[in-house]
């Protein structure tokens, strides 16, 4: 087959998408593909996987690339499956399809990989300058295959790429799902044999499958570590995710919306294999995915009786072949989850399971190998896991250990994923508002920067009030600076101190291990305590006292000597609670100053704002900040116009505009940054509706009574609403999946024109 | 290193400083008018007028930190004079309760006068 290059670049031959729909892990592809280059010759590569974080499709995205590069080098893909049950039959179907893709690529006709073509079929379809070894392999297995000796079978049908003649080109073998090697049957252990074969080849290779297992099986196959290269494949982040499920969702005709889209991502971690599975779902039953309850109602069925279901179903009786034990291990595995007892003695677990010991290490050793545990031969740690397995262990043992009734047991899973939904959004909000601590801290590395970046009552006091261009190059012209420290280990403070979960989210406070100067001497060492506190306004004083209170203790109970609090607020401190921080000799920074800082030692530690998209006429989407809110009013004022309201009244709705949309964005964790306007002319009515994404906090809605001139500053800041409602003549609060919609009416009253 | 006030304008007149507010009073511009406030009174102002001409549109934020300064003048015992406030905007000070605590004079020259027999009075040091 012929064709341009821009054909051939575009084309799908083992890849189950086109190569430009293929997303979120290019660079990995990269890695993949670059394995295959005549500079890594002879080098392989084990690409060790976190359960469910998805290989194969990446694998045969790499064969589709080299086969179009139609260089010297012939790939070769093949995937371990289930059906296969013994070591050799997995050999034989190894060798026909080596021989088959290997006839495709000499031939450049992709579609013979996919023909049912037998041996035979194969030689008399090799090219004139293959036939004779190509013959010589067939025969050759043919006279093996009856010999009875299942290792010497086992061995030429893996050794079969070696065998192509090096004037004919090289091979490129990648081998996906080695784990399941483990577990075929008969006298050959498959995956030691495929590590030995290959480790001691002169081709380049990619091993993919389990990490642990993959790790497992190289050390016990005495694999030269030299010679290989390491590629972990975990997880997609969560913008890689997202681009996933648009991609797979528009493959699939699956209708969905960026709030579905986002849980998805979330509840399912960035799981390729998952996301994937829930929108085959949605296909396969016409389902559009357009709300949580959508998602909800499918993930549920999924987990009772679809793919999902069938996938863990699958994995447990691979774990656990024996129907009894299995139900016992599912009330183990979810006792302890739901108890908090992840800690379990291996003889408990023997007398519960009624197995031998050795059985009961096959068990623990292919939990531990997915991940569902962790094991050491000593101590099993239950309690692993992606929350769909979590979920799927709760609803078996509702069912099968405690008999309940089926209807119910479906209706609380569906409310429990339901319920659980705006926390898990809350969460991922929370984290993409986070100032980057650990980031941050880690690039401290002897930079001098700015002093009053630490300073946060000299940065207001000079600052305060200023434009950016004004504050940069006033940073820019500091001459009072800081030297930082390096660091040489940062961790979360919850890995010191577990009781501070209660008051701090896992990456909000740091414990950095630095030295002055990068001089390593006891004299230099500095422990450096970083907090960054949840606050929408400056921190008060009683709040920096009570973080300085809890950090100096943590330090104190950890013996530390020498150490340095630093406390983070967006919006700074109060000037009381910068006299503290000074008179307790801490340092305190806001989110401006964090950003400087950044800037300064590298890279960006805060997230990004992510762009807004093209509006209609009557919808006007803003990006949150900048005085943007002057758009919206600028917009409303001119719609308002046309409808003959009078000046009074059109002052009156821009400033509830405003308003609307500075509480937009003060009040939610906005994944996208934007404000919706939405305004409706009505007959005698202009109707607004300004909406944003995120999670907003209980209470919002409501405001203080009162005099507001006589409240306190964080009162002062529930001014808005009270302006709206007193100048709009119906507002009206709406919850949606996430966020609120605030939908805002003024009648048009000839008295007012 | 002084930063300059950036687009807020001022001048004095005898112990009073005029500071002149700009077309949408938020955040930003509430906390330049702070910023010129504060070291008005640093330098020995005893009445801070403050005007509001050019000003369309003022919000929360805007209004929140305009206590901030009626607080602060008042530790520091000084006067504060709201000037040439459109209806819109006096609509929303009296919604929220802040023409309680200051004074509103029709332009600069109105609040200068008002303030003239509280800036002749001497200081008294106790």
């Amino acid at each position: 087959m012929n064709g341009s290059d821009s054909n051939l670049t575009s084309r799908r031959i083992l890849g189950r998408v086109a190569p430009g729909e293929f997303v979120g892990r290019v660079q990995e592809l990269q890695r993949v593909v670059t394995q295959a280059a005549p500079e890594n010759a002879g080098r392989g590569m084990l690409l060790l996987m976190e359960p469910s974080a998805g290989v194969s499709e990446l694998l045969r995205q790499a064969y589709d690339r080299v086969f179009d590069q139609k260089s010297d080098v012939i790939p070769f893909y093949f995937a371990f499956t289930r059906a296969e049950t013994t070591a050799v039959s997995a050999a034989i179907e190894f060798l026909n399809a080596f021989l088959q893709q290997y006839v495709a690529y000499r031939r450049n006709e992709p579609d013979f990989c996919h023909a049912s073509l037998t041996l035979q079929d194969l030689v008399e379809l090799a090219p004139v300058s293959d036939l004779e070894w190509v013959e010589q392999l067939v025969n050759s297995y043919k006279r093996l295959r009856f010999s009875n000796d299942d290792k010497a079978l086992v061995r030429f049908c893996l050794s079969a790429p070696q065998r192509i003649p090096a004037r004919l080109g090289r091979p490129f073998v990648m081998l996906d799902g080695t784990q399941l090697a483990e577990h075929l049957n008969g006298t050959v252990v498959l995956g030691t044999e495929i590590l030995k074969v290959f480790g001691r080849s002169h081709f380049s290779y990619v091993l993919a499958g389990l990490r642990r297992q993959i790790l497992e099986a190289a050390h016990e196959a005495e694999l030269l570590f030299e010679e290989v290269d390491i590629l972990r494949l975990e997880q997609m982040d969560s913008d890689q995710a997202r681009l996933l499920v648009e991609n797979v969702a528009r493959r699939q005709r699956v209708s969905t919306t960026e709030e579905a889209r986002d849980l998805l991502v979330q509840q399912f971690s960035g799981s390729p294999f998952f996301i994937n599975l829930i929108l085959q779902a949605a296909r396969d039953t016409r389902r559009s995915l357009t709300s949580y309850l959508d998602c909800e109602r499918l993930y549920v069925d999924e987990l009772l009786g679809g793919n999902i279901h069938r996938h863990f179903a699958n994995l447990l009786e691979e774990i656990s072949p024996a129907v009894e034990s299995r139900q016992e291990l599912v009330r183990l595995l979810w006792e302890a989850i739901a108890g908090g007892q992840t800690l379990v003695a291996f003889d408990a677990l023997r007398k519960r399971l009624h197995l031998a010991a050795e059985e009961l290490e096959n068990v623990l050793h292919r939990l531990h190998v997915y991940e569902f545990i962790n094991w050491d031969g000593a101590t099993v740690e239950a309690g692993g896991g992606p929350q769909a397995w979590k979920d799927y262990l709760k609803v078996r043992y509702r069912l099968d250990v405690l008999s309940e009734p089926r209807a119910l047991v479906v209706a609380d899973a569906l409310t429990d994923a339901l319920k659980r939904a705006p926390h898990l959004m809350a969460q991922s909000y929370k984290a993409m508002a986070r100032l980057g601590l650990r980031e941050l801290l880690s690039r401290f590395d002897c930079q001098r920067v700015p002093a009053a970046l630490f300073d946060n009552a000299l940065f207001s006091q000079k600052y305060k009030g200023a434009t950016e261009n004004e504050v940069t190059s006033g940073i820019d012209a500091e001459t009072e600076l800081l030297r930082l420290p390096q660091t040489v280990h940062v961790s979360s403070c919850l890995g010191f101190n577990s009781d501070m979960r209660q008051v701090c989210d896992e990456e909000r406070c740091m414990v950095a291990h630095t030295f002055n100067e990068g001089s390593y001497t006891d004299a230099q060492k500095v422990i450096w305590l970083a907090a960054e506190i949840e606050s929408k306004l400056e921190v008060e004083s009683d709040l920096a006292q009570l973080w300085c209170d809890r950090l100096e203790s943590m330090a104190e109970s950890l013996g530390l000597r020498r150490f340095q609090i630093w406390l983070l607020s967006a919006e700074g401190f109060s000037d009381e609670a910068n006299s503290l921080l000074k008179l307790r000799g801490a340092l305190g920074s806001s989110r401006r100053q964090v950003e400087l800082l950044s800037g300064r030692v590298g890279g960006s530690a805060v997230s990004p704002v992510i762009a807004a998209p093209d509006g209609d006429e009557f919808l006007v989407v803003v990006p949150m900040g900048e005085d943007n809110e002057l758009i919206a009013a600028g917009a409303v004022e001119q719609i308002a116009s046309r409808l003959k309201f009078g000046r009074e009244a059109i002052n009156q709705i821009k400033t509830a505009v405003v308003e609307a949309c500075i509480n937009a964005s003060e009040h939610s964790f906005s994944p996208d940054q934007k404000i919706y306007q939405r305004f409706r002319v009505e007959n005698d009515k202009l109707v607004v509706i300004i909406s944003s994404r995120g999670i907003v906090p209980t209470g919002l809605g409501t405001y203080p009574g009162g005099s507001a001139a006589d409240s306190n500053q964080e009162e002062r800041r529930g001014w808005g609403l009270k302006l709206i409602r007193t100048l709009m003549d119906e507002v009206e609060f709406e919850r949606v999946d996430e966020g609120t919609s605030l939908r805002m009416t003024k009648y048009l009253r000839h008295s007012t024109s | 290193m002084e930063i300059p006030s950036g687009a807020v304008r001022s001048h004095c007149i005898g112990n009073a400083a005029v500071v002149y507010a700009s077309d949408y009073l938020n955040k930003l511009t509430g906390e330049k008018i702070e910023r010129e406030c504060r070291r008005q009174l640093d330098s020995g102002c005893r009445a801070l007028v403050i005007d509001f001409s050019d000003t369309q549109l003022v919000n929360s934020i805007g209004i929140s930190i305009l206590l901030g300064i009626i607080d602060v003048a008042e530790k520091n015992d000084a006067q504060v004079v709201f000037s040439d406030v459109n209806s819109q905007t006096i609509q929303l000070f009296d919604m929220l309760g802040l023409t309680r605590h200051v004074l509103l004079a029709k332009d600069e020259q109105e609040a200068i006068s008002n303030l003239s027999g509280f800036l002749t009075s001497p200081i008294v040091h106790q």
